[in-house]
Order: structure tokens, then C-alpha cells, then sequence
């Protein structure tokens, strides 16, 4: 049992993981249709792992309301948001227009996804505002520092701060798009670098620990 | 004093809300018409990228963004496809976000109306359908591009379409630009333009633009617009202003908001500290 349930799926993941990352770097005929069967393959899995997705959500949902769960109210939305959407999407055959006219699901998507998706998205602008007045308090040199380039960069992004850069600042010879371009192509560039070298190697070593079978969470508890 | 200033200091935020809210209404309601003089430079790079590509270029325009980002982001988009439209480019409009079809839907209603009305679809664009599992079709893009969009989005067969002759995979592509408010831009590089040697360009949102300046010091990027003052600059450049360009009243003066809110708060706790 424990050769069905443990070897052989090691091997499947360290075959199949092997094969796929020489094939990155064997640019031959035989590897291109290894990989184009693979990309079938996921993108079939791909489609069942969607609908798993969906059946566990309406599960769990479907459990705070029969539980009466904290905030089982919200749940009902869940299915109220999947309806709204899948029938107008059936009954339109997926097409968000039909010639001139929009469909039902068109009329979905632009009134009331659109409309929502906007909303939440800048009712963050107003929550940045409101934290940059009460939390950006330069209490300390770096803080002063993070002020600065913060200060640069968004006063010189918008035309009103770069006329206003030009009117206090303009005799200096620099534009404050001198000074953006320097804060972007030296200190940012310099830490996002440094985050992004860490991230590829946290990456490569985690694929490795699971393609030599060290890392084996996939496989569950059993 | 004191205490006026400590209540200044706490000051409800609801009336900070209704500041924004005037400040973004009134350029609506009144533009400003504030000038755009000083333009990215890495949007004049993707403008110039463009320009050089020889006539009849296949350009793929990956749209990856959804509503929640449409304003910085659709600007963007409707820009880039009049330039390349209009300089005789074929254009392939793909998408690898489920969220992004409505936008595309808006793009190809709006060609023969006012975008490019002489350029014919199948002969001068192509719209594929959108595909989930983004590494994988990525990866597809490099090899053989009809193994995954053998049909359009309405079905028909792209083989055969004048538009796609002569194009299999992205080796015979003049450019790739991914326009999206998600990481998928750093997929398109990790997977598409470094390893075919394919050169790609971007369009982001204003936040994470900074992120990608690595991949536009070593030339893995071409260009990037960034935001709505990208599409703003992009439309400037294209001589064609729209709603990139009307929003930048409102974002400059949310900017200055921001700045003045930032100002104040740090004089009033330097007063408080030596009053």
C-alpha cells in the first residue's frame, strides 16, 4: 500500500519534474512536443481543479448557513453573485453581445462587475488618503528618508506637482523628473533587485525539495 | 492652541473623504486642462519600439487587466491598439484573464468605429479567446501558438486568417505588450520574452510600475506604460487625447491632497512637540 501511496507518486513527481526542467533548456523537437502534451495536460487539470475550487467553496458555504455560522448572511451572496452571473451567461451563450445589442450577460458584466470591481478598487484611494494623514508621522531619520522619496514621487508624477516643482524649484536647473528618474533607476531598482534574487531562489529551492521527494505536502497526511 | 491642533491632528476622517471626493468631481465637472509636458521615458521607448517595427509586423497585445483596474489600465490598451492599428501593424489581441473579456468586448466594438474603421478583422486583427492556466499557454506562445488557439474567440479557425500568416509561435512576432494589474507581466518575461528572445513591453498599474525597473535596466522590457499618467503620455504621444489624459486633472489634484495632508499632519506634530 504504502508503494502506491508514497513511492509511486514520489516517482511520478521527480520523473515528471526532471523531464520538464531539461526540456526547458533541450530547444529539440522531441522536448517541444513533451511540453505541448504537458500544457494540454494542465490546462485540462487546470479545468478540473476550477470546478474542485467551486464545489469546495459552495460546500463551505453552503455549511455557515446551515450552521448559522458568524456572518452566514454573507454566504447567501455567494450563490446570489454565482446565479446572477452563470444564468444570464447560459441564457446568452456566453456572448456578451449579440450584433449592436448587449446581452443579458454584457449588461452583467458592464453594470454591475464593472461598477463593483471600480468601487472596491478606489475606495482604496480614499483609505490611502486618509492613512497617509494620520500614519505618515516622520518620526525618525529613516522615516524621513521614506518621506522624501515619497514626497518626490508623488508630487512629480501629476502635471499640477511638476508645475509647482517648476515654480519653486525650476531655478535649480533640475526637473523633478531628473530626480524620479534617479529614485527609480538606483535605490528602487537597487531593493527591488535584492527581492526579487531572494524570491528566485526561495523558488528554486523549493522545487528542488519537491522534486527530490524532501518536501512531500502535496501528498496529504496519509 | 494646543488642543485645537491635537483635534486637528484626529480630525474625522469621513471629512478627509469628502475632501478627495470634491477634488476628484471637480475636474470632471470643470477640466483643468493642466498641460503634459514631461513624458516617461520608458512610454517613448515603447512609442519608438513601435514606430521601427516594419509595416505588417504582428504585434500580440496580451490585455490581462479587469474592471477593477479599467481606469489606469483599459487607457492603456485603447491607446496602444490605435498606434499599432494605425501604423499598418497586425494586431493579435489575447487574453489569459477571465475577467478581461468585457474589456477586449469594448476594445473590438469600438475598431470600426472610431479606432481604426479602415482595418478589417482577420486581416488586420484577431481577437483569441481567453485560456486559463497562464504559464502553460505562455509556454505554448513559444513553440506553437495553433496548438492552443486553433479558433478565435467566435470560433472560426485562425490558421487560415490572412492576419496570422506567416505567424507560428512568438519567434515571428515584431512585439508582445501585457497589459495587466497582476504579477503576469513577470511571467510574460520569465517564460515568453527571456527565453525565445522575444522582445516585450508593458502596461501596469502606477503602484506596481516601480517593481519593474529591473527588467527595463537590463533591456528585458523594452518599455512600460505606467498608470493612468502613462496612458495619459501614451495618448499625448499618439496625438490622440481620451480618458487618460482627462483623468490626469483629477489624479493631480489627489496627488497635491495627499501631499498637503502629509505636510500638515507632520507641522502640526512638530508644533505640538516644541509648543
Amino acid at each position: 500500500m504504502i508503494f502506491i501511496k508514497k513511492h509511486i507518486p514520489l516517482f511520478i513527481c521527480f520523473f515528471v519534474g526532471v523531464l520538464t526542467l531539461g526540456s526547458y533548456y533541450v530547444p529539440n523537437a522531441g522536448s517541444e512536443n513533451y511540453i505541448e502534451m504537458m500544457n494540454k495536460w494542465e490546462n485540462i487539470v487546470a479545468g478540473f481543479a476550477f470546478l474542485l475550487g467551486l464545489m469546495s467553496l459552495f460546500y463551505s458555504h453552503f455549511h455557515k448557513i446551515t450552521r448559522r455560522a458568524p456572518g452566514w448572511g454573507y454566504s447567501l451572496f455567494v450563490y446570489a453573485g454565482f446565479l446572477l452571473v452563470v444564468v444570464p451567461a447560459i441564457v446568452s451563450n456566453g456572448q456578451p453581445m449579440k450584433g449592436p445589442d448587449m446581452t443579458s450577460l454584457g449588461w452583467i458584466y458592464r453594470f454591475v462587475f464593472t461598477s463593483l470591481s471600480g468601487t472596491m478598487f478606489a475606495v482604496l484611494a480614499f483609505y490611502i488618503v486618509s492613512t497617509a494623514y494620520r500614519a505618515f508621522r516622520i518620526k525618525s531619520p529613516q522615516a524621513f528618508v521614506l518621506f522624501a522619496a515619497a514626497f518626490m514621487v508623488i508630487l512629480g508624477r501629476v502635471p499640477l506637482g511638476q508645475m509647482m516643482w517648476d515654480g519653486a524649484l525650476g531655478w535649480t536647473g533640475y526637473q523633478v523628473t531628473d530626480v524620479i528618474e534617479w529614485l527609480m533607476s538606483v535605490p528602487v531598482v537597487a531593493g527591488r533587485r535584492g527581492i526579487m534574487i531572494g524570491i528566485a531562489i526561495g523558488g528554486i529551492v523549493t522545487a528542488l525539495k519537491i522534486i527530490f521527494g524532501i518536501e512531500r505536502q502535496y501528498m496529504g497526511k496519509d | 492652541m494646543k488642543n485645537a491642533l491635537e483635534k486637528f491632528l484626529k480630525i474625522d476622517r469621513r471629512l478627509i473623504f469628502l475632501a478627495l471626493t470634491v477634488l476628484l468631481f471637480a475636474p470632471i465637472v470643470r477640466p483643468l486642462g493642466l498641460p503634459n509636458k514631461n513624458l516617461g521615458k520608458d512610454v517613448v521607448n515603447t512609442y519608438n519600439y513601435i514606430e521601427a517595427l516594419p509595416e505588417r509586423s504582428f504585434v500580440m497585445l496580451s490585455l490581462d487587466y479587469d474592471p477593477a483596474t479599467r481606469p489606469e489600465l483599459h487607457p492603456q490598451a485603447v491607446a496602444l491598439v490605435k498606434h499599432a492599428l494605425r501604423r499598418n501593424l497586425r494586431v493579435g489581441i489575447f487574453t489569459l484573464n477571465a475577467g478581461a473579456t468585457g474589456m477586449i468586448e469594448d476594445i473590438a466594438a469600438r475598431i470600426p468605429k472610431d479606432i481604426a474603421p479602415d482595418k478589417v478583422y482577420g486581416r488586420d486583427y484577431v481577437i483569441m479567446p481567453f485560456q486559463p492556466n497562464p504559464v502553460a499557454v505562455m509556454t505554448q506562445l513559444g513553440i506553437n501558438l495553433y496548438e492552443i488557439y486553433d479558433k478565435d474567440r467566435n470560433g472560426n479557425p485562425t490558421k487560415d486568417m490572412e492576419v496570422m500568416k506567416g505567424v507560428k509561435s512568438v519567434k515571428d512576432m515584431g512585439l508582445g505588450i501585457c497589459i495587466t494589474g497582476t504579477a503576469m507581466l513577470d511571467y510574460y518575461v520569465a517564460y515568453v520574452a527571456d527565453k525565445y528572445k522575444f522582445p516585450m513591453a508593458g502596461g501596469v498599474t502606477a503602484v506596481s510600475q516601480p517593481g519593474y525597473g529591473p527588467y527595463l535596466q537590463t533591456g528585458q522590457l523594452k518599455g512600460l506604460i505606467g498608470g493612468m499618467k502613462g496612458a495619459a503620455d501614451y495618448e499625448t504621444l499618439i496625438n490622440d487625447l481620451e480618458k487618460g489624459t482627462s483623468g490626469i486633472d483629477a489624479l493631480s489634484l489627489a496627488h497635491v491632497l495627499v501631499i498637503v495632508l502629509i505636510l500638515t499632519s507632520n507641522i502640526i506634530m512638530l508644533v505640538l512637540k516644541y509648543l
